[in-house]
């Protein structure tokens, strides 16, 4: 199975090979024989490929410890979950996983497309075969993971600790799943400036494929932020640290596309730029990979550095320069009839919600690439911390949380006084008020005041649209609140999938200005029975009381623990247990550094976070205790916010806008009276 | 070639082909090891009679602008009271509290370690010479892009007046369009409705 496996690999180079010079040759003869083999070599690929990844999965599962990738990250006691997810913990197999999805994708992209944009379609698949095909060869050549040892070793190194983590078995498949799917709506792109078809059904197919790219790229981040939380023990969740500011960019960029291409679709305008950023959008996939697998950027995600670097750098350069002359010479083409009767109108707050977004991310990557250009002008490296980052970001989020809140309701074309008066003066009265009450508690600080006042008015713009529709519902219709509310955002799925997303954002934020508040650490020595006594930032009581510690070996692990109890202004809390833990191989040799396991009690205001640091003498543990306010709200934004792509993306409201479409068309003139228009 | 298609290849060309060189460079001399030791000792003779110029929070004030040198992104307050596997921040932070003890302020400890680990030693850099193009260049090309959207709003609304006085002139509202005033006004107040 693992040499079916080995030689597949080298079967779907030529399949995809096959499918970019077939599918062009087809598209420029305009030869359908060929378009149909190009496509038939597009399934092909991804069958090969799936074929060679469960010939890598029968290694690991069956430890065959003579190829070099599952000896070195998997090993005989390694649980069965993470025996699966060692497939990505190197480089060599996640290239051959990020490889599976993209020709996936690309079959999946010729599938639903097999009746339509038939002209476009030989581009798209040419040009996804062509992707494939790199991602192919620098697999099978830059980091291949049917590689062989000269010798046979008895039992794997086994999978880093930090990757054991139920966290870390999805966080990359979804990031993964998220930067492939920007491939799609890239190919789409080109294969709409060669056949110079600009408009129409290309735009829904990149929006479908552009919505899941930003669907799991949320996931990924905000798992990603989660594993480092729980994981790194640093008590912190985002450290503007060069890989995750690699999987925030694309994200970034998808997102300020997924709002100008309603100019499009409303107004036929901003062609170029749509274009330019869903070009964009793929290019910084790439780039975040190049800084990922590279090591060119100083990094805590070691685990993922290699070779393979100069592959995407050069991948990247050669795909800028051909993109960058394809839409030079497609200008003319996307010419359009720009008309704008206001500068308050909804167009006007797209664009400016565009220039946010795109500043934020030119922001980040100008911070991590800095280093690079600091020492290749000046010869001394430099470094750009969070600091940097934080400064020049939150002002641009405080902008961009307030566009949330604005954009949607300014009216397009042009908004009236009146109107923004009747949509912004109870917004705008909560936001202040908010602000007056933060005030009045005590809170001083400048940006949490300012975070706080802008999600409370935001917050209020949403609940006022919701309320708005289910009224106007239940008059119409005589429906009940709950029938009024979930039929409301099902027929308009768009819409309102949208405010929830909005939602999750404002939630995330108010999370993120927890960060503001008092933040205290202690570093305790507790003995058994010891208690430490300490105040959180919302001025209660906290002791947690030692029961001891107990050593004990389970699966993989020697586990050293601490169990402590709590109590919360007296009020008992239960337990918490923080380990420390050293892992082994089936041999007993120790593998790895010791590893810790944070205890961490979640609460609505704070979490509990506590780190066992080690061991003072065999009675007494080192631990640090840290309250870090608001964190929960930052997964539950996140899970409110995919949440709301689900409710965009769900294919159900395609079909009825189709409907709706055919239901406007001229021969149904009879539907259109019906609808009353 | 057209000249807007020039300057749109030059524009999109230009930084790819800059910056190819320093990060293939990067990429080629990278030696970076999370294990490895980075930490170098920074150890000034105390001062004559000294005494301590900073106390605690003062010192954890000033391990907040100082970066870790182990590839963790983190400075060293965080790093030391939280990464427990990593050497560095808890040495450097020895040598922080020596130098306090040592009579040393806070600019001339920072200063010290500048004189071993370059600028690298900062969490942020400091705003003068090259790292001016750093600290300020984000922020011009977003007011440049501010610009770009002014004029381009400005030149959507030219031509939207100027359509409008077009179809006054010629007594036709647009292409295909005829109808009164208040047909006119219907009909945008219905399309605002919708489109809200």
């Amino acid at each position: 199975m693992i040499l079916v496996g080995e030689l597949s690999l080298w079967v779907a180079i030529l399949m995809a090979a096959w499918t970019t010079t077939v599918s062009w040759a087809g598209g420029y003869q305009r030869r359908s024989d060929l378009v149909f083999s190009g496509e038939r070599a597009m399934y092909a690929t991804f069958a090969f490929t799936t074929v060679a990844s469960i010939g890598l999965w029968y290694a690991i599962f069956t430890h065959d410890f003579s190829l070099k990738f599952v000896s070195s990250y998997s090993s005989r006691n390694l649980p069965s979950v993470y025996l699966f997810s060692s497939f990505w913990a190197g480089q060599a197999g996640s290239m051959l996983f990020w490889t599976l999805i993209l020709a996936g994708y690309g079959a999946l992209a010729v599938f639903f497309n097999r009746h339509r944009l038939r002209a476009m379609m030989p581009w798209v698949t040419g040009t996804m075969g062509l992707v494939t095909l790199f991602f192919l060869l620098t697999t099978a050549f830059g980091a291949n993971p049917f590689e062989r040892l000269d010798w046979v070793p008895a039992d794997g190194r086994g999978m880093n600790p930090q990757l054991q983590n139920p966290g870390m078995a999805i966080h990359p498949p979804m990031l993964y799943f998220g930067y492939v799917a920007t491939a799609v709506p890239f190919a789409f792109a080109i294969g709409a400036l060669i056949t110079r078809q600009l408009d129409g059904e290309w735009l829904a197919a990149v929006r479908r494929w552009s919505l899941l790219s930003w669907f799991f790229l949320t996931i990924g981040i905000v798992l990603g932020m989660w594993w480092a939380y729980v994981e790194l023990g640093w008590s912190g969740y985002w450290a503007w640290d060069a890989v995750e500011n690699s999987s925030l960019l694309p994200w970034l960029s998808g997102t300020a596309f997924l709002h100008s291409i309603m100019i499009q679709e409303k107004r036929g305008m901003l062609k170029k730029w749509n274009v330019t950023l869903v070009v964009l959008t793929f290019l910084l996939s790439i780039l975040g990979t190049f800084i990922t697998r590279s090591g060119v950027i100083e990094s805590v995600h070691a685990f993922a550095r290699s070779n393979v670097g100069p592959w995407f750098l050069w991948f990247l350069i050669i795909s800028t320069i051909l993109t960058a002359v394809l839409v030079s010479t497609r200008l003319k083409d996307m010419e359009a009839k720009a008309e704008l009767e206001s500068m308050v109108s909804r167009e006007a707050a797209f664009l400016y919600n565009n220039l946010v977004l795109v500043g934020i991310a030119f922001t980040t990557l100008w911070g991590t690439l800095f280093p690079i250009l600091s020492e290749w002008v000046q010869g001394e490296k430099i470094t750009v911390g969070p600091p940097f980052f934080n400064s020049v970001n939150t002002p641009l989020g405080l902008l961009l949380l307030a566009l949330t809140g604005i954009g949607p309701l300014i009216a397009w074309r042009r908004a009236s006084s009146a109107n923004l008066k009747r949509q912004f003066l109870a917004p705008s009265i909560v936001g202040v008020l908010a602000v007056v009450v933060l005030l009045a508690l005590g809170m001083r600080h400048f940006y949490a005041l300012v975070f706080y006042g802008l999600a409370a008015f935001v917050a209020t713009t949403i609940t006022m649209e919701f309320v708005k529709g289910i009224g106007a519902r239940r008059r119409m219709y005589q429906e009940n609140l709950a029938t009024a509310g979930v039929r409301l955002v099902v027929r308009n799925r768009r819409r309102y999938g949208g405010y929830v997303v909005h939602f999750g954002v404002v939630v995330m934020f108010a999370a993120f200005a927890g960060s503001y508040f008092k933040k205290d650490y202690a570093e305790v020595d507790l003995k058994t029975g010891d208690t430490f006594t300490a105040t959180d930032p919302w001025g209660d009581t906290w002791t947690f009381t030692s029961e001891g510690m107990n050593s004990f070996e389970t699966l993989n692990r020697r586990v050293t623990a601490i169990s402590l109890v709590a109590t919360y202004n007296g009020k008992p809390m239960g337990r918490m247990l923080a380990e420390k833990r050293q892992h082994f191989d089936s041999n007993k040799a120790e593998t790895f550094e010791p590893s810790t396991e944070v205890a961490i009690m979640e609460m609505a205001r704070q979490d509990v976070y506590v780190f066992f640091s080690g061991l003072r003498d065999a009675d007494t543990a080192v631990l640090t205790f840290n309250f870090n306010p608001l964190v929960i709200w930052v997964w539950i934004g996140g899970f409110i916010m995919a949440f709301g792509g689900v409710i965009v993306m769900w294919p159900q409201a395609e079909r009825r806008e189709r409907g709706y479409v055919a239901e406007l068309s001229p021969q149904h003139d009879g539907a259109l009276v019906g609808a009353g228009v | 070639m057209t000249r807007r298609a020039f300057f749109v290849r030059t524009a999109v060309l230009a930084p790819v082909v800059l910056a190819a060189p320093a990060l293939l460079r990067a990429q080629n001399s990278s030696t970076v090891n999370m294990n490895g030791d980075f930490y170098i000792p920074v150890r000034p003779a105390p001062k004559p009679n000294a005494t301590a110029q900073l106390d605690d929070d003062a010192i954890q004030a000033l391990e907040r602008t100082l970066a870790c040198p182990c590839p963790c992104t983190l400075d060293v307050y965080t790093c030391r009271t939280t990464d427990v596997l990593c050497t560095n921040s808890p040495a450097i932070h020895r040598d922080v509290v020596r130098m306090v003890e040592g009579g040393y302020t806070g600019d001339e400890i920072v200063s010290q370690l500048m004189d071993v680990y370059g600028q690298r030693i900062l969490a942020l850099p400091r705003k003068e010479g090259f790292n001016l193009v750093g600290w300020f260049f984000p922020f011009v090309a977003i007011g440049t892009g501010g610009l770009a959207i002014a004029y381009l709003l400005r030149t959507w609304r030219n031509n939207a007046v100027a359509a409008a006085a077009l179809a006054t002139t010629s007594g036709v509202r647009s292409i295909g369009v005829q109808a009164t005033d208040e047909e006119m006004e219907r009909l945008n107040a219905a399309l605002r409705d919708d489109s809200r």
